[in-house]
């Protein structure tokens, strides 16, 4: 055998010891995907876990009482009443649900009648790109900036410069640092997702089944924050459930449609639902049970051949309403928990405003947000949208976005 | 450039040689690549008062930091006729070694440092290795390679990222020397010196020997192997120097950092001029060819172009100056 | 004593011949099936499920618009070019097809419009690509980096990512099963077939191995390779159209954005099939393998226990294992031949 030769099958027995790695470190737990942030679960509803003495408006009273915590811009100038610019960056823009928020922040716009908001960002969830949109935005000199972070803590220098440069800058949807912005509009704690997420399956599968999740990606961090809640939330109140695994779909409709038939496959009737944790994963996955013919039977319709009770897989997840009407239709998903996006981004603007008009300061607790009213502040520097919303076959059809 | 210089023509004026070398430089592919990108400045200048600005080039070339770290060893690699198409993954598995080591292993934070760029060089060296030694080509070995140490970034973070960094470590990503980010002058620096290897060493000779005719190059005794060894090598360093100055500049670590960077980056050096069948092309090219990338996307959105629509010029205009040079091409030969 | 000696190198004649039998046989395409079985088998030992019919028809299904947009790719890169465009056409096709079938709903034109326009559209761009490539002589890979960016951009302004939904159930042709196999593997089978005999036998497919593998003795030969280059990108238009039919009447929505990194993983699902980068060998059999391989091999790490974390590890490792025999058994071949 030639040296060559000898060298490939050396390197090649040493890329088959790489094996090792992964094996080595079986020993973690099953589930996978959340962060090490501290957790806050919900009440049980009745019936489940823990008799409901301890003090139940814990969490909320210490909340209340936080202190402001956010920044404040360097000498903005004085725009109260006039006329403003303001840019729009999420995460990323091509998908349904910012859309979604861009709709809500025109609508504000129109309604206000002295804001121009434009939304403009980067095609793939990256922080990178999202932070060059910002820099450069910086630099066009806008009034202010509106963002949902790629990245809570990669984004804050950059929105730290704005606020340097006398720019207001409020997020939305996902946050930074406290201080690299002012305030934060939060569309419903992640703890109070977890529960509308974790009592829909449980109404569905039972408090005893076992299930899976279908996550966008183990970095992105709403993503762990909701799988920490829910796993919180589950070991609270329905402890006998079962948490099978937790894979990845990226942004990718495709992926979560085959992560999702690899699930059925290998658990087959030990797997009672499966969890779309985004708007992507979650009409995937809801296409592979379809597909699968595993939709819950007692209301599946005729073009949906009716699996047995045992087998039945139940579907729920985050998504807005338009991409998860054809199965919401055919009665496969029953219920797909969201807040309502346009609503969000309504209220960014309308947050914006305020501050720009001096009328929301630190220290204040509650702001007003045109047609949705009063809105609440909480944790010190957070404005929060309203409890989560659960789109089902009663009210799906009245949205469009 | 070099080849103008080798050869002065004393018996002509000053004013002639300066008009050949003027046409010469003209028609060369930097020359094109140059003009082009001087009418996209001039034409962007007039949409809007902030592109020309001292502030507004200096932050975009911070951000063209990471990038253009990458396209230096790139160049020399394609050509050589080959490709490394695992750079962003090297860059987010250095990132995320330099994190972990600091914050789970403990050891101290300039140690860390050095094994995160160490990690991406040996990165590289595997690229090396396996190409040189086990012949595996390179598109094929970094295809592999793109997966495995992105994978490598996923499982060694566990997809946590570290972070809270001490202030010191933030210097360099966001702090200035002499006026000017620091990114500006270690850019400048590895510029300068590859630049200067390339044209002017054996070393480059050889690369450029190598991307012409390999087998003609091992015959007149070049050591094509360790050649590509340092290569890809350095392509790993580079890419983990890049990824201390990234983490330094937005002072977190995660481990899908740097996907899908290198499209970009390989689309900066060949829209330098650098023949991606490998024996030809310059740093200065490759330079140039990052600097028209960032002009675009800087101006087009400072003239209120939005995003995917500067995604769809930038593409035509990779297309567009190829295309341009290689219509001249043809008139200078 | 000669005697022993004479028996003994006949035996080592026989031995050698058998060898040289043996490794003719061992093509890559026989690897990869094997390679194919044996993790097969790996995966199934660890849990009997993997070889569940329905597992192993939705392995196939999944493999299937990956293994047809391989067969283009394959020709691409066989001709000595290369598409990193075909992820944003994929995304681009699907689009358009599902456009044209929430058109057909609303009545004026029949439904197969929406299976016909996007091969058209599909043959046409590639066929932009080719011209360029061929006529203009701009690199491939610039060419389709271009392209990659344009249709990007191009699909996100036309569409703003609106998913389309309420596609007419008829659309569904990727959710067919007839005999109880779906219909996407019927295409991968006969699609990867033809091509197959096509790239053997007919004239223009021996041209693309000429093409790729020595341009000067194609020219000699008398063959265009400039006809020849045009020719292997309409058709890799058609075949991506296909792909991105089988692509989007896969679902009851369609994401109206770019699939990130699709044209990495088709390109790696030509190269795993032993297709030489730098073109004039490989096979579009070895190319449907290698996308079969990689989908085994992406939905057995879900059936062992592979830490979620490192799977992309694992699969990276495993791409360069199949890669590593592949070259280790060209070695051996060409030893044997030598001896």
């Amino acid at each position: 055998m030639s040296r060559k030769t000898v060298t490939m099958i050396v390197l090649l027995s040493m890329l088959m010891g790489l094996f090792a790695l992964p094996v080595a470190s079986q020993e973690e737990e099953r589930w996978v995907g959340s962060d090490d942030l501290p957790v806050n679960p919900l009440e049980c509803p009745e019936g489940f876990g823990p008799e409901a003495t301890e003090e139940p408006a814990e969490g909320a009273a210490e909340a209340e009482m936080m202190e402001y915590d956010g920044g404040q811009p360097v000498d903005p100038p004085d725009l109260a009443g006039q006329e403003i610019t303001l840019i729009d960056i999420p995460k990323l823009i091509g998908i349904g649900y910012f859309n979604a928020t861009t709709a809500g922040m025109q609508e504000a716009a129109e309604e206000l009648g002295n804001v121009n908001v434009s939304t403009d960002g980067p095609t793939e969830g990256d922080i990178v790109q999202q932070i060059e949109f910002i820099e450069r935005y910086i630099t066009q000199g806008v009034d202010g900036i509106l963002f949902a972070a790629n990245d809570p803590v990669a984004i804050s220098p950059v929105l730290r410069d704005a606020l340097a440069q006398g720019i207001h800058v409020v997020g939305y949807d996902a946050n930074s640092e406290p201080d690299a912005r002012e305030w934060f509009v939060n569309q419903a704690e992640f703890n109070g997702i977890a529960k509308a997420m974790m009592d829909s399956m449980v109404q569905e599968i039972g408090p005893d089944g076992s299930f899976a999740i279908v996550t966008s990606s183990f970095t992105a961090p709403n993503q762990m924050r909701w799988i920490s809640e829910m796993w919180a939330y589950a070991q609270k109140c329905y402890p006998d459930l079962n948490w099978l695994e937790t894979v990845e779909s990226q942004e990718d409709q495709n992926l979560a449609f085959q992560q999702t038939q690899a699930l059925i496959n290998r658990y087959g009737e030990e797997l009672d639902g499966v969890f779309g944790m985004s708007s992507v994963a979650f009409p995937g996955a809801a296409d592979a049970v379809q597909q699968a013919a595993l939709c819950s039977p007692d209301d599946a319709d005729e073009d949906v051949a009716a699996p047995s009770e045992e087998e039945a897989i139940a579907i729920v997840g985050l998504s807005t309403p338009n991409q998860m009407k054809p199965f919401v239709e055919n009665g496969c998903v029953e219920s797909v928990v969201l807040w309502n996006p346009v609503d969000l981004g309504y209220a960014a603007v309308y947050v914006m405003r305020a501050v720009v008009d001096g009328e929301l300061q630190p220290g204040d607790t509650e702001v007003e947000a045109g047609r949705l009213g009063t809105l609440q502040v909480v944790n010190g520097s957070e404005i929060l949208l309203g409890p989560p919303f659960v789109y089902t076959e009663d009210n799906i059809f009245d949205f469009d976005f | 450039m070099a080849a103008v210089e080798q050869q002065p023509l004393q018996t002509e004026t000053f004013g002639q040689r300066l008009r050949a070398w003027l046409t010469r430089l003209v028609i060369s592919q930097e020359g094109i690549l140059l003009i082009i990108t001087i009418i996209a400045m001039l034409v962007l200048s007039t949409q809007s008062d902030r592109f020309l600005t001292a502030r507004n080039l200096t932050r975009e070339a911070v951000l063209l930091f990471e990038v253009a770290m990458m396209a230096l060893p790139m160049t020399y690699i394609i050509i050589t006729g080959g490709i490394d198409l695992s750079v962003g993954s090297i860059f987010g598995m250095s990132a995320i070694i330099l994190g972990f080591a600091w914050q789970d292993a403990g050891l101290p934070l300039e140690l860390a440092i050095a094994i995160g760029i160490l990690s991406g060089m040996i990165a590289g060296f595997v690229n090396g290795l396996f190409i040189v030694r086990v012949g595996v080509p390179p598109l094929i070995m970094t295809l592999a390679t793109l997966a495995l140490y992105r994978g490598m970034a996923l499982g060694i973070s566990q997809a946590r990222s570290a972070r809270g960094f001490p202030d010191w470590f933030y210097e360099v990503g966001r702090g200035d020397f002499l006026g000017l980010p620091w990114q500006i002058w270690i850019l400048g620096a590895a510029i300068l010196i590859s630049a200067i290897v390339l044209a002017r060493t054996s070393f480059g000779r050889g690369l450029y020997a190598i991307g012409n005719n390999e087998l003609g190059a091992r015959f007149a005794g070049i050591p094509v192997d360790r050649y590509k060894l340092i290569i890809y090598t350095f392509s790993g360093f580079m890419s983990g120097v890049a990824a201390w100055i990234f983490t330094s500049r937005v002072s977190t670590t995660r481990s899908d950092m740097g996907t899908g960077i290198e499209l970009d980056v390989i689309a900066a050096v060949v829209l330098g001029g650098t023949d991606i069948f490998g024996g030809s092309g310059t740093i200065a090219g490759t330079v140039i060819g990052l600097i028209l990338i960032q002009v675009l996307k800087s101006g087009l959105l400072l003239s209120g172009v939005k995003g995917d629509a500067t995604t769809v010029m930038v593409g035509a205009v990779l297309i567009l100056a190829i295309l341009i040079n290689n219509l001249v091409g043809r008139f200078r030969s | 004593m000669t005697a022993t000696t004479q028996s003994a190198s006949t035996t080592a004649a026989a031995g050698s011949g058998v060898r040289a039998r043996l490794s003719g046989f061992f093509n890559q395409d026989v690897v990869l099936a094997l390679l194919v079985v044996t993790l097969t088998i790996f995966v199934w030992l660890v849990n009997p499920r993997f070889l569940a019919q329905r597992n192993v028809l939705d392995m196939l299904n999944n493999s299937s618009y990956i293994a047809v947009a391989a067969i283009g790719m394959t020709m691409v890169i066989i001709s000595g070019n290369i598409d990193i465009s075909v992820g944003s056409l994929i995304g681009l096709l699907a689009t358009i097809s599902g456009q044209i079938a929430i058109g057909a709903q609303d009545g004026g034109y029949p439904l197969w419009i929406a299976f016909i326009v996007p091969l058209f559209v599909g043959a046409l761009i590639e066929a932009f690509i080719g011209f360029l490539v061929a006529y203009l002589r701009i690199p491939s890979i610039v060419v389709s980096l271009g392209m990659f960016s344009i249709l990007k951009g191009a699909l996100i302004l036309w569409t703003n990512g609106v998913w389309i939904y309420n596609l007419p159930d008829d659309f569904m042709l990727a959710q067919q099963a007839p005999l109880g196999v779906p219909v996407p593997i019927y295409f991968m089978v006969i699609l990867t077939i033809l091509a197959a005999l096509w790239m053997k036998y007919s004239a223009t497919g021996r041209a693309i191995y000429a093409v790729g593998g020595n341009r000067e003795a194609a020219r000699l030969s008398g063959i265009s390779e400039k006809a020849t280059i045009m020719k292997v990108f309409i058709i890799n238009g058609v075949m991506v159209g296909i792909a991105s039919i089988l692509f989007a009447t896969q679902f009851n929505a369609i994401q109206s954005t770019v699939p990130p990194g699709l044209e990495l993983f088709i390109i790696t699902a030509s190269v795993v099939g032993g297709v030489s980068i730098l073109g004039g060998t490989g096979t579009v059999i070895g190319s449907t393998l290698g996308s079969i391989l990689l989908h085994v091999i992406r939905f057995g790490m879900q059936f062992v226990d592979v830490s979620q974390y490192w799977l992309q590890a694992v699969q990276g490792i495993l791409i360069l294992v199949t890669v590593m025999v592949d070259l280790l058994r060209r070695r051996r071949q060409s030893y044997s031949g030598r001896g």
